[in-house]
């Protein structure tokens, strides 16, 4: 095995202040304490010795450094070697899957979350298997046992203890380093155990309180990106047959509500929720009318909060969302479908009133300008038209604002000026 | 040991109230020799926190109708009720004031490291008192929003109302700058209720939100005062957590700060002697010479002390009432992760209340309702803290804002009322006075809100103590003291 040395990370490495000869007397104690326990382990596991002895090794080492990855895999090794109860030859395939190497680090929720957000994510349990790695992917089609024959119910508690006693050795690591990519990833691979070697109930349990775990997370930092991804993903788990799962999604509308009302900007909640919603009115079975009061009902939300925060992109984000449901309706599912043309223009025609109303007291906010040209050029759209001379003369005017509030983006407002015709009545107000 | 005679004190102060107790605090690493002396025998002063046993003493001291400070006092206790715990399960604090997050006050406790010693809780949030649309119905409490997020989600504002109150808050917070300067510096002096309806168009019910931020006595202030205090509450928002404004010391409010403060002198060096107070002054050329009531003779450079006569032009009734309930739906947390909330605070608007007679009572009432979590009252009770301008009809108002109030936050039965205090509270002194060697401290203002305003004279009267000293000593800025001593400090 060739190992790169990982980067000392002391926390005690004082960069700021100056160092008394002392404190480097005392440093460089604890770097060569470091560097043997560091020989210690590399030398156990060059003889392939996973003992319990290294795995307390692995301890020590990764509480003074947890971002030193590969010590986690040499750990999980040893708790498969030794600390978790063997698995005898005629469990099923699934089991021996090499989700639970101690070397899968590569496909994890995080590494899924960025690319899943930036598309059109499929609503639908589909979505579950986006954030697991591909092995895994065939354990969600078949339920795995609850209990098989091969392991006692002796063995399987004793995992349980390994198990949770994992879980809260990375607890204090997670305080001190909260976004260290390793620690996660080994929590990840304690629960895909815990679905694999406990019962369903049991399992379960320990992905509750994962969920909680993430909830704390997202408290204390309520716009991380990568919580949101890692939240999504233990969701997806809890609602999965292996955990004996139901639909959550209501939960998760109300937990985005709930995000909302902390904080308003918080894009990562008004993202989810957009999400959300398709699968949603899907599992209410919503028909028609349900469907029109769920969107009359979202425009109200949002408006609520546009009016005390026209300058936030989070808000015009959603506000388009659902916007682009009344415009943009043929080849995919929007909220309410059947509703017809003349409806649709109907509901366009009143967002833009209700905007226009913000400008009472916000008239020098970019982003109302913006959305004003952008709904009036999408209602011409989908009423098959161009503007009308008083839409024309509205645009001009929005323009010359835009012109006004976002003078680096001068090429494109002419530019939309030109696509739209208007050229010549712009020359008036000059 | 010296007898107390022996010594020319730099400074004997007398009284600890929030006031002389500060400067002790502000006094305890300059060395000097310092005597603090209180006529009463417990700390605090007009600051103190009393049990019941206390209160009712202190009460058979001012139920006259005087010209000192306290008068008027008074306790009812209802016939037949049997849910009052023992007499120190109770601390009834004479100062509950809150304390914003931004106040100068808490710094201070911070830079002289004795804000170690006091436990602060969260104020939560304020409501403002609806009385009820017809006889059939019960009043009810509106959530006062103070943040974004409480504007977008209050379903009782309209759009329109959303935008003027979101557009006030921004405001506010710029309010120092110049282009916001341009707006009210015209409107300077006159009164906020204008201003707000004038500039920014708000109805009398945006108007009552803001009124009730400012915990105004008489509802009625300038624009450049109402300003500056919305303003430090919008500043203090969040500042220590999320969810909260302001803060209050645990065990009795600003009685607490006095006792920490004076503990601190003690480790400085200070004598405290309480249940002794000034006999007789002499003043000479070097020093003043007083005569003790506990017969000790003594002659100190300075004297400090505060003033129990009436000077103000006006007094606040209170009354202090314990509820048998914990009433819960006060004390809630709106935002997760919120500490929750020991101190709930209501404002009922001018002409909210209506008194017997039917009339519109024309001053506004607050109260200041304190769970059992601040350790002033049992676990399953409450203190219900209300006060208003004296009129000759504030009694009465109170008696009726008590009612009405249990009427609104009561779910099924009305909780039982065990014990009342009523008493009258004057203004005092405004500002120090010097007399040759002696200085006089104001009173810290009976408002709802702790009034940085009063730290002022504390400081003056430090640079007094201090004489030349004061060119190399930062005030109230302390380092820590050495481990060892901070652990005798607990041994009490």
């Amino acid at each position: 095995m060739s190992h790169s040395k990982a980067p000392l990370v002391s926390p005690e490495s004082r960069t700021s202040r100056e160092r008394t000869a002392e404190q480097k007397a005392v440093e460089a104690e604890k770097i060569s304490k470091y560097r043997e326990l560091e020989g210690e382990v590399r030398a156990a596991v060059a003889r392939k010795e996973y003992s319990p002895e290294l795995f307390q090794l692995t301890s020590k080492l990764l509480r003074t450094n947890p971002e030193y990855y590969t010590i986690w895999n040499v750990r999980r090794r040893s708790l498969i070697s030794g600390l978790l109860s063997k698995r005898s030859a005629g469990s099923s395939p699934s089991k021996a899957s090499p989700s639970s190497s101690p070397t899968a680090t590569t496909t994890t929720p995080f590494a899924a979350s960025s690319s899943s957000s930036s598309t059109a994510t499929p609503p639908g349990p589909e979505s579950a298997k986006i954030g697991r790695s591909s092995s895994t992917a065939d354990v969600s089609d078949d339920p795995i046992p609850a209990n098989p024959d091969a392991q006692t119910a002796a063995a399987e508690q004793k995992d349980l203890e390994v198990l949770r006693s994992e879980l809260g050795f990375t607890i204090p690591l997670l305080m001190k380093s909260p976004k260290c990519y390793w620690i996660w990833n080994h929590r990840l691979w304690i629960l895909q155990q815990a679905i694999e070697r406990l019962q369903v109930v049991v399992s379960r349990r320990i992905w509750e309180e994962e969920l909680g775990l993430v909830e704390k997370m997202l408290n204390k930092d309520k716009r991380n990106f990568h919580a949101w991804g890692y939240r999504r993903h233990v969701v997806s788990q809890l609602e999965s047959p292996s955990l004996d799962g139901k639909s959550m999604v209501e939960a998760e509308f109300e937990y985005t509500t709930k995000m909302i009302r902390q904080d308003l900007s918080n894009f990562s909640a008004w993202h989810r929720r957009s999400k959300l919603i398709p699968r949603l009115l899907d599992e209410r079975h919503a028909d028609d009318m349900l469907r029109k009061d769920f969107l009359d009902r979202e425009l109200n939300f949002i408006k609520e909060k546009l009016n005390v925060g026209p300058e936030d992109y989070s808000l015009w984000y959603y506000h388009q969302f659902l916007v682009l449901n009344l415009v943009s309706y043929v080849g995919h599912p929007t909220i309410a479908p059947r509703l017809t043309l003349e409806e649709r223009t109907i509901y366009i025609t009143r967002e833009i009133d209700d905007i226009k109303d913000l400008l009472e007291d916000y008239p020098d906010y970019k982003l109302i300008y913006e959305a004003l040209l952008d709904y009036t050029l999408s209602l011409c759209q989908v009423e098959g038209r161009q503007p009308d001379s008083v839409e024309k003369e509205q645009l001009v005017e929005w323009l010359e604002q835009l012109k006004r509030l976002d003078p680096m983006r001068d090429g494109r407002w002419t530019d939309l000026e030109k696509d739209c015709g208007l050229i010549e009545l712009s020359f008036g107000k000059n | 040991m010296d007898s107390l005679g022996d010594t020319v004190w730099d400074v004997v102060i007398c009284g600890t109230g929030l006031q002389q107790s500060l400067l002790a605090l502000s006094l305890s690493r300059s060395g000097k020799k310092i005597l603090h002396i209180d006529p009463n025998e417990y700390y605090g002063g007009p600051d103190a926190a009393f049990s019941l046993q206390e209160t009712e003493a202190w009460v058979g001291r001012h139920a006259a109708p005087s010209s000192g400070l306290f008068k008027s006092a008074s306790i009812t206790k209802p016939e037949g009720s049997t849910g009052l715990s023992f007499s120190r399960a109770y601390s009834l604090a004479l100062a509950p004031q809150l304390i914003h997050s931004r106040s100068k006050l808490l710094s201070q406790l911070v830079s002289s490291r004795a804000y170690k010693q006091v436990e602060f809780l969260a104020v939560g949030s304020f409501f403002t008192f609806k009385p009820a649309a017809d006889p059939e119905q019960k009043p009810t409490l509106a959530r006062v929003p103070s943040t974004r997020e409480d504007i977008a989600f209050e379903a009782s504002l309209s759009l329109k109302a959303k935008r003027g109150l979101m557009k006030f808050l921004k405001f506010v917070l710029d309010y120092e700058g110049e282009a916001q300067r341009g707006v009210w510096g015209p409107h300077t002096d006159s009164p906020f209720n204008d201003f707000l309806q004038k500039e920014f168009k708000m109805d009398s019910d945006l108007q009552k939100y803001i009124i009730t931020l400012t915990l105004s006595l008489d509802g009625e202030m300038s624009t450049k005062d109402g300003l500056a205090i919305i303003y430090r509450h919008l500043t203090s928002m969040g500042f220590f957590g999320p969810g909260f404004a302001a803060v209050y010391p645990k065990w009795g409010g600003i009685s607490e700060i006095a006792q920490v403060a004076c503990r601190a002198g003690a480790v400085g060096g200070a004598v405290y002697m309480l249940g002794t107070g000034i006999q007789a002054e002499e003043t000479s050329s070097n020093d003043i010479q007083l005569q003790l009531t506990s017969g000790d003779t003594v002659k100190t450079k300075l004297l400090v002390r505060d003033n129990d006569k009436e000077e103000g032009t006006f007094s606040v009734s209170r009354l202090v009432a314990i509820v048998a309930s914990p009433l819960k739906a006060l004390f809630e947390s709106v935002v997760e992760g919120a500490p929750l909330p020991a101190v709930s605070v209501t404002a009922f608007p001018a002409g909210s209340l209506r008194t017997d007679a039917d009339e519109p009572y024309d001053y506004p009432v607050s109260v200041a309702v304190h769970s059992s979590d601040t350790g002033e009252c049992p676990s399953g009770q409450s203190l219900l803290y209300f006060s208003t301008l004296s009129t000759p009809r504030s009694k009465e108002a109170l008696n009726k804002a008590l009612d009405s109030f249990l009427q609104a936050v009561n779910d099924e039965q009305m909780p039982e009322r065990l014990f009342e205090l009523y008493y009258e509270q004057g203004r005092g002194s405004v500002a120090s006075h010097v007399d040759g060697r002696v200085l006089t401290l104001p009173n810290v203002p009976p408002s709802l809100a702790f009034d940085d305003a009063a730290l002022d004279p504390i400081k003056t009267a430090w640079e007094v103590a201090m004489g030349e000293d004061t060119a190399n000593t930062e005030y109230m800025m302390f380092p820590d003291r050495e481990a060892a001593l901070d652990d005798e400090m607990y041994d009490d």
